[in-house]
């Protein structure tokens, strides 16, 4: 330091600790910058099986093909897209004998779909999945006749993430595909 | 003494091997051609899960009472629904604005859109009303715009029109009413939505097929979809009576929500349409069922999974039809994108 000049005249930072704060804050800057692009490649990388609904056919495969004994895909409800309808053609049969919840009116084979009164003439529609065991016979019943709100996902609290799924590999309408697993449902959304 | 033949001469000794390895052989391929045929009753390529509506996909020829003429193809992309105009021309509301046809299938005019025509009506003037997703269009019989009207309510999906005399009806799905509009545009009243004060239960419009046609005796028949039924109002909203009832069967209206619809011959009888099991039927004026125009046999590709309502906004399934002065009934098949034109059989 230079003992001529006063005091209240030298600088606060000099040219050293300049230097070397700057480099502590180049280097700090930089390892963020890379543990950033590691963290984004990393989840980058990772996809899982998951179904194009706009491509499934309702098939049934995934119900008799997935490797676990009960199928990882299950069909899921877009509540936005119901109808709500009295006559629910994924719930009953096509030509119920009455609009209850008799089994024999019922569509699904593992009575997996609750009905539930909302309002006249609304019913709501619920899908358990512990029941369901993928065979989109209700997802047919609903795209054929009505909005299309039920469709079929995997559903990866239980897929296994196979590296070659099963399903994928007799799938008639080629809806199995790799998706992030940062995003990994196709969801529907509300049109009408 | 003679030794009792207990033991096998060497003749015999061949003769039972050869029967007994003929058994094993005849055994062998009664139990192959078995397993053969319990595999093929087996066979993987039937769904155990499929949704079965295989009975009501064929019709008893004998209801019906059409045959096909002609077919009309090369319209524009995603054609919705199909009016019948002054000369017995055809109006095609599709994705970019409204074809005109002649009858025979001529092109005659194109009317282009900012966005997708999803209705059209003519007048007998020859002015020519598009519903928009939101708003109705007004060209006059050169194409040329003469205004637009926007709708009263939020969240609009017009998705059936008619004109009368003096007014338009406009039907919009998502808010389940029928707008009177007079022919200068100006609101007139609201038709269908529920109300107990004049006993009207309601439109049930679970996905955008909301109809409206207006009969020579002055009152309009309005799909309720969710109700399978046909309801009759007067232009002044009062509901005098309603048809149909949910069923499979031909004289019924199949699925969650049918009829998508309409079309009026000029004494009275109603054409219904309906998707899922698409096919056209006709109703009398005194609201039984008459004849099939046309069965689901007619119409593969439109009843095939897949083809419904996956596509862009769940609105290109099923179908729409129309009548001519003739009593012919024109077709539009929304997933093929083309009319077939349909005469009453001799």
């Amino acid at each position: 330091m230079n003992e001529n000049v006063p005091s209240s005249q030298q600088p606060s930072v000099n040219r050293r600790q300049f230097l070397r704060d700057g480099t502590r804050i180049a280097a700090m800057t930089g390892l963020g910058g890379l543990l950033g692009l590691m963290a984004t490649r990393s989840s980058g990388q990772g996809t899982v099986w998951q179904i194009d609904p706009q491509k499934c056919l309702r098939c049934s495969n995934c119900a008799t093909h997935c490797v676990l004994e009960q199928s990882a895909v299950k069909c899921v409800h877009a509540f936005a897209i119901c109808g709500y309808c009295q006559l629910c053609t994924g719930y009953f049969e096509p030509e119920p004998n009455d609009l209850n919840t008799g089994a024999e009116n019922c569509l699904c084979p593992t009575a997996a779909i609750k009905r539930s009164y909302v309002e006249d003439p609304y019913f709501e529609y619920t899908i358990d999945e512990r029941l369901c065991i993928g065979c989109a016979k209700c997802v047919e019943g609903c795209n054929r006749f009505g909005n299309g709100s039920l469709f079929m996902q995997v559903r990866h609290d239980r897929c296994v993430n196979c590296n070659e799924c099963a399903i994928s590999k007799v799938c008639p309408g080629d809806a199995f595909r790799r998706e992030p697993a940062s995003h990994p449902y196709l969801l529907k959304t509300m049109s009408h | 003494m003679e030794r009792p033949n207990k033991d096998l001469s060497r003749r015999q000794f061949f003769n039972q091997s050869i029967r007994g390895a003929s058994a094993c052989v005849a055994g062998g391929v009664a139990l192959a051609t078995l397993a053969r045929a319990a595999k093929a009753g087996g066979d993987s390529s039937v769904n155990p899960f499929s949704y079965d509506v295989e009975r009501a996909s064929r019709v008893d020829p004998g209801l019906i009472k059409y045959e096909q003429v002609k077919r009309l193809s090369g319209l524009a992309r995603e054609p919705r629904r199909i009016a019948a105009g002054p000369g017995d021309s055809l109006y095609i509301a599709t994705s970019t604005g409204v074809d005109i046809l002649h009858r025979t299938g001529a092109k005659l005019a194109q009317i282009s859109t900012a966005s997708a025509a999803r209705c059209v009506a003519a007048a007998e003037d020859g002015t020519v009303y598009i519903g928009l997703r939101t708003h109705v269009e007004v060209f006059d019989r050169q194409g040329r715009q003469l205004s637009t009207w926007e709708a009263p309510t939020k969240k609009t999906w017009f998705t059936g029109l008619c004109v009368g005399a003096n007014d338009v009806f406009a039907a919009d799905s998502a808010n389940r009413v029928v707008f009177r509009y007079d022919r200068s545009g100006k609101l007139a009243g609201r038709i269908g939505e529920k109300s107990q004060e004049r006993n009207i239960p309601g439109l049930i419009v679970p996905s955008p097929y909301l109809d409206v046609k207006l009969g020579l005796d002055g009152l309009l028949r309005v799909n309720n979809p969710g109700r399978h039924s046909v309801q009759v109002f007067t232009p002044a909203g009062d509901l005098e009576f309603s048809w149909g009832k949910p069923s499979l069967a031909v004289d019924g209206f199949c699925g969650c929500c049918n009829p998508v619809g309409l079309a009026l011959f000029s004494d009275g009888r109603c054409v219904t349409c309906e998707k899922g099991v698409p096919r056209v039927k006709v109703y009398s004026a005194e609201r039984s069922f008459e004849s099939v125009v046309a069965g689901p046999e007619l119409f593969r590709e439109n009843g095939r999974p897949g083809q419904v309502s996956d596509r862009s906004d769940g609105t290109l399934g099923g179908l729409d039809a129309t009548v001519d002065s003739q009593g012919n009934v024109y077709i539009l098949d929304l997933v093929a994108g083309d009319v077939r034109v349909m005469k009453p059989k001799a």
